[in-house]
């Protein structure tokens, strides 16, 4: 039971790199979900295209740089695509439709990429630069890892200056709290869904390529990012960024340290926590409303 | 009324073929039929909370899981107890179940009450994949089908494919049945009235919250027995009876067989069961046709399959279009 202080501070570390991968894919999802009401299932599908593409693009063109610059932006057209000619039909049809309709796509989208790349899990090397190690308390830890969290944080530091300083920031929270406001301001809301439902998609994918090096490629990944995001929505309050935010942390870290603690019992501890977050606040911790 | 009149004329035949089928089919397609009957009752139970009280549970399995290992261990530690014993404490584990995880879900709605209860279904999973020492964790139990005690008249083998089949035939006759007249009954009708409007139905004093659990409890007595019946079928137990996909096939099978109607789920259970067996044979892309047709159905064919039959519909039913309880509209 009893570890050296530096396992701790490892386990720490990449608690913190998981919970800001997370939080790439559960942002997304937030987003979209606060801004049309949809909770898209499928959101985790693109976090698993963004890895397979990824790695084929890695394959083709041996320069993992070149995965993280193109793999994204064809998963978001992708989702732009989706949104167009498939979630804009059942908008009409309430909640219960849209929730059927992103199940059926992520169903989809698992058999397809289950049909292209096959059932064996694949990999992909961290690149050159980060592929090595940094001295630290003793040990060397993966440098690849805190390029992560790097990667992660200006990202999402980008993003939330985006949200906060732009007019297109303005807009897409105007529609969050009131699309129709916002329509009748003169604003083509159904393009901003539409764009930020895709930038969400990228994002997701975005976050996958990164995550290929650390977890490898493989068909069930795109289950567990969607049930630790579940958890983290939960936990965090439906549609709160800042909710969501805390929640990935708090899922990364308690998914590194309940490994150290009780090992067999490392993948329930986030449900009990979520059980826990349900009796004591429905909403989520920084939920307003249901 | 005539419709009415069509109604019963299928229901009668229907009843009459399926229990000549053995008769009628070779021994492959009875244990085509056992599945599909199974799945049957496990999606009529998915569909008591989604056509009637208007909640997609997508962890539905959860109680389905439950059921099935509670069989799988009682016949496991006490080969001896009655079979129908079994079947109760089966019943039993479903209902307490449903009433646990209804007691966190319920009061939510819409999509987080569909979230909710799959991360308890995943929760359910996790601990039968760890508890390695109760469950076995991935590779499963392997059980023996009981024999069907009568007591002094003597007792049945279900060790043949033939009575496997009758004898679930009967159990889930009996749960359908069950769940039909429940539906009847005032508190039946209640569901279609939260379903409707929640904060409508609460205004008229109804307590929405008690009802929600009770629909979720009832369905969780179908889905435990589906599980207890799937194990005794498939004389093996193993945490797929829980895991993600498993979550899937209830919502599947009751969207393309047509939650609109009490028994389109059973329909879309058929026709989950039968085109997997068939198409498997030919392609292997048979999960990926079947993605294309949900979503063909979710988009145009929102009553379904039964929706083409034009038969009596659960009343006022606008499965699809998923109300918001808050949404009072005046007509």
């Amino acid at each position: 039971m009893a570890y050296p202080v530096e396992i701790y501070v490892v386990q720490v570390i990449h608690g913190l790199v998981y919970g800001m991968l997370l939080f790439l894919v559960a942002s997304g999802l937030t987003v979209v979900f606060g801004m049309m009401g949809v909770l898209n299932l499928a959101h985790a599908s693109f976090y698993m295209l963004g890895a397979y593409l990824g790695y084929s693009i890695y394959n083709s063109t041996g320069s993992f740089w070149w995965s993280l610059l193109v793999a994204p932006p064809i998963v978001g057209l992708l989702g732009v695509l989706i949104e167009r000619f498939l979630l804009r039909k059942a908008y009409k049809g309430g909640h219960l439709a849209q929730l059927l309709l992103t199940f059926g796509l992520f169903f989809i989208l698992g058999e397809l990429t289950r049909i292209v790349w096959g059932t064996s899990p694949l990999s992909v090397p961290a690149p050159g630069v980060f592929a090595g190690g940094i001295p630290f308390w003793g040990m060397t830890y993966p440098l690849y890892r805190l390029f992560m969290v790097g990667f992660s944080a200006l990202l999402l530091l980008g993003i939330a200056l985006m949200l906060t300083r732009t007019r297109i920031g303005i807009i897409i929270r105007g529609a969050v709290s009131d699309p129709g406001m916002v329509e009748a301001l003169g604003v083509n809301v159904p393009l901003v869904f539409m764009g930020v439902f895709g930038g969400g998609a990228a994002l997701a994918a975005a976050a996958g390529v990164i995550a290929a090096p650390f977890l490898s490629v493989y068909l069930g990944m795109a289950n567990e990012v969607l049930l630790d995001c579940f958890v983290v929505i939960v936990v965090g309050g439906f549609g709160s960024l800042f909710g969501a935010f805390i929640a990935s942390l708090m899922i990364g870290e308690l998914q590194s340290l309940g490994i150290l603690w009780i090992p067999r019992l490392a993948l329930v501890f986030q449900f009990l926590l979520m059980a826990l977050v349900l009796i004591i606040r429905p909403t989520g911790l920084f939920g307003e409303k249901e | 009324m005539k419709r009415i009149g069509v109604d019963k004329l299928a229901w009668g035949t229907s009843i009459f073929i399926l229990f000549l089928l053995p008769v009628l089919v070779s021994e492959t397609k009875i244990h085509l039929a056992t599945e599909v009957i199974i799945y049957a009752l496990f999606a009529i139970g998915f569909n008591l909370m989604f056509g009637y009280v208007g909640q997609l549970p997508f962890g539905f399995a959860a109680l389905f899981g439950v059921g099935a290992y509670t069989t799988a261990l009682i016949v496991h530690q006490f080969p001896g107890a009655h079979l129908l014993l079994v079947l109760m404490a089966t019943a039993l584990s479903g209902f307490v179940a449903a009433a646990l995880i209804g007691f966190f879900c319920v009061r939510l709605s819409g999509a987080y009450f569909s979230l909710t209860t799959l991360a308890f279904q995943m929760f359910l999973y996790a601990v039968a994949l760890k508890w390695r020492s109760l469950t076995n964790g991935d590779d499963g139990m392997g059980i023996i089908r009981p024999e069907l005690d009568f007591g002094l008249l003597g007792s049945i083998s279900l060790r043949s494919t033939d009575h496997m089949y009758y004898f679930a035939l009967i159990i889930v006759a009996i749960g359908i049945l069950g769940c039909y007249l429940f539906l009847k009954t005032p508190l039946g009708n209640s569901f279609l009235c939260v379903r409707e409007n929640e904060l409508r139905a609460s205004f008229l004093g109804y307590n929405v919250f008690l009802i929600k659990l009770i629909a979720f409890s009832a369905a969780g007595v179908l889905a435990g027995l589906a599980g207890g019946l799937f194990v005794l079928f498939q004389e093996f137990v193993a945490t797929s009876t829980m895991d993600l996909n498993m979550g899937l096939v209830p919502v599947i099978m009751t969207i393309i067989g047509g939650p609109t109607h009490f028994l389109g789920p059973v329909l879309g259970a058929a026709f989950y069961v039968i085109s997997q067996d068939w198409v498997s044979s030919l392609t292997n892309y048979w999960m990926f046709i079947m993605g294309g047709i949900f979503i063909f159905t979710v988009l145009y064919l929102k009553e379904g399959l039964i929706g083409l039959l034009k038969l009596e519909k659960i009343r006022g039913s606008r499965v699809a279009e998923g109300k918001n309880g808050s949404d009072i509209k005046i007509r």
